[in-house]
């Protein structure tokens, strides 16, 4: 229990105790020497509550940036202000997970410095490195002020604790590959219909409604009437992430150690959005995790990369709530769906398949780490467990493939171009699909 | 990766403050706080040490005694077993040794001071906290003040030794007096 106000300590109960036994033993015994010995702790006793504070400090503590990118770092800042002398200030900062501290443990004393109007104030800095996404606390935090000697101490009540985002840090990740089809007309990428674009289709006789300036003079000229050059019309893509946090396999060290399913996946979802998105492609997200289904509706620019990151770092696991394929995805042919899955329960795979059979575009990227089915001291038959799911899942992956549901783990550049250049030659030939 | 941590300043559990084990809380001493530890267990040691050069003979049971009690009060300094070794100590002193004035009380002294002072730093900051050179330089000087007293008052023993003072009812008494007016005195201002 914090008692509020300046109280003495232990070691002024010790000075003055000691010191007043030691002096009237001495006086009574006739022992002068027991006097001397008193004499220290008198003169400290004496001296601690001579320099007793009396006003409560002011407690003001910052964060210097709420928002973070894995591996970035920031400072946490108190200053305690008073119109006493303190000897020194004590800060303990309760730091949340995967949150590196300097000073070591988040501990610091720092001395009081005399301000020009009289008051003293003391200034603390903890520097943080933060090195996994999510949203996280950072506090509260504990400052414990003493007097001279530390004869009287004064706690404050608990800071309150600052939000800190933690942006995940996207992997790197290239395409060259096509684009599928896409029913858009604006876009960096060439559309299978003619229209106004830059990407040369053909040249053909003039028609009622052709600009002047697409007017081809040679061919014109030699053939006696007018043709003019055609183009195709240029399209942006319209992706579709799906992010499975409904598990999280393996360990995480954070952004410089061994990585989850999730880690993968939320670092490879934001590849992918920042990848489409600065190709002026329209990303849309869907993450089905602790909080349900969220969605982020499609749009393109860099700020929207900003929602999607935003939304991926607030992701929780679920540990309760399981997709059990039975919510609308609310997706429509013309997208491309990235599925972004461990892939270790079978109703992902169902719903690549279904939305596979509704004639939308469904890459599915495997997430599951590596190194699942190391030996594990602790439970000797884990290892043993995985490897029997691990069939069961190769089995289930082969069913999804010949389903026409191309599965690819994730490996950073290039991990998709084939698969989506498959995607493009497929959509370019005749198929049925379900409604 | 996920680490929980003590919040105790001095390593104890006052103030509201949790702690979540001696080990881990003495795993995270700064260099700082170690050297702290140790003038905490050389203190009472120094003091020791004058009293058996005074008396002239080795104690291995205060030995024991008080080298366990100082060893509880560097892992927990900010508990009353420092005044219990202070007692101890100054009782051992006015029982073993004859001579009121030997220079030997003067290191006696200045071991229950580096005992009171260290405890006292250890408690201010919190186990893993840095000292800067600001605060090491204001404690030095605060002890080196304490021990000018001491000397003081220990010439003033000397003075007075050589002066075959008798005893006298009404200066007791004064003294009596005014120990209890400075106590109460330094209660009231230390509370509210």
């Amino acid at each position: 229990m914090i008692v509020p106000g300046w109280q003495p300590t232990v070691a002024q109960v010790r000075a003055g105790a000691g010191g007043a036994v030691l002096a009237v033993a001495g006086a009574l015994l006739r022992r002068p020497d027991a006097v001397v010995l008193a004499v220290p702790m008198l003169v400290i006793a004496v001296w601690g509550v001579l320099r007793r504070p009396t006003d409560a400090p002011d407690v003001a503590d910052a964060i210097d940036h709420s928002t973070l990118r894995e591996g970035e770092a920031t400072t946490w800042r108190v200053e305690v202000r008073t119109a006493d002398e303190l000897d020194g200030v004590g800060v303990v900062l309760w730091a949340p997970p995967y949150a590196e501290l300097d000073p070591p443990w988040g501990e610091l004393v720092a001395t009081h410095r005399a301000n020009a109007d009289g008051t003293s104030s003391a200034v603390a800095a903890i520097a943080m490195r933060t090195t996994r996404w999510g949203r996280r606390s950072v506090g509260p935090a504990r400052v414990v002020a003493s007097s001279p000697w530390g004869a009287f101490r004064w706690t404050s009540a608990n800071t309150g604790s600052r939000l800190i985002t933690t942006l995940p840090l996207p992997a790197v990740f290239d395409a060259t590959a096509p684009a599928t089809h896409a029913a858009g007309l604006v876009g960096l990428d060439r559309s299978v219909r003619p229209g106004d674009g830059s990407e040369f289709a053909s040249i053909r006789p003039f028609q009622a409604g052709d600009r002047l300036r697409r007017i081809h003079w040679p061919r014109s000229l030699r053939s006696g009437a007018l043709h003019v050059t055609s183009t195709w019309a240029d399209h942006d893509r319209h992706v579709v992430l799906v992010v499975d946090a409904c598990n999280d396999i393996g360990d995480s060290d954070g952004i410089d150690g061994r990585a989850s399913s999730l880690d993968t996946t939320v670092r490879a979802a934001g590849a992918l959005a920042e990848h489409h998105l600065r190709r002026g492609d329209r990303v849309a997200l869907v993450v089905l995790g602790a909080r349900g289904i969220v969605r982020v509706p499609a749009a393109a620019g860099t700020r929207h990369l900003r929602r999607v990151l935003d939304s991926l770092a607030a992701i929780e696991p679920a540990t309760s709530i399981r997709d059990d394929a039975r919510h609308q995805l609310g997706l429509t042919g013309g997208s491309l769906v990235m599925m972004l899955s461990p892939m270790v329960s079978d109703v992902p795979l169902q719903r690549a398949i279904s939305l596979a059979g509704r004639g939308i575009a469904v890459v599915v990227v495997d997430t599951l780490p590596d190194g699942i089915t190391d030996a594990d001291p602790d439970d000797p038959f884990r290892a043993l467990a995985w490897r029997i799911r691990l069939l069961e899942r190769s089995r289930e992956l082969r069913a999804v493939g010949a389903a026409g549901v191309p599965v690819v783990a994730w490996r950073g550049p290039g991990s998709l171009d084939q698969v989506l250049r498959d995607l493009a030659r497929r959509r370019s030939t005749p198929h049925v699909s379900r409604r | 990766m996920s680490r929980r941590r003590s919040i105790t300043l001095g390593g104890a559990s006052r103030d509201g403050l949790t702690s979540l084990g001696l080990v881990a809380t003495l795993g995270r001493l700064s260099s700082h706080q170690r050297l702290l530890r140790l003038a905490i267990v050389a203190g009472p040691s120094l003091t020791l040490a004058a009293t058996m050069a005074a008396r002239g003979s080795f104690q291995p049971i205060a030995l024991l005694v008080i080298g366990v009690l100082a060893i509880g009060c560097a892992i927990s300094p900010d508990t009353h077993v420092g005044l219990l070794v202070v007692l101890l100590l100054a009782l051992n002193w006015v029982q073993t040794v004859d001579d009121e004035t030997t220079p030997w009380l003067l290191v006696a002294a200045a071991g229950l001071v580096v005992l009171h002072a260290s405890m006292a730093a250890a408690t201010v900051a919190p186990p893993a906290a840095r000292w800067d050179r600001r605060m090491s330089r204001r404690w030095s000087a605060r002890v080196a003040v304490v021990m000018a007293a001491t000397a003081a008052a220990w010439s003033i023993a000397v003075g007075l030794a050589d002066a075959d003072l008798r005893g006298s009812a009404p200066v007791l008494v004064v003294a009596l007096l005014a120990t209890a007016w400075l106590t109460w005195w330094a209660g009231r201002r230390s509370v509210g």
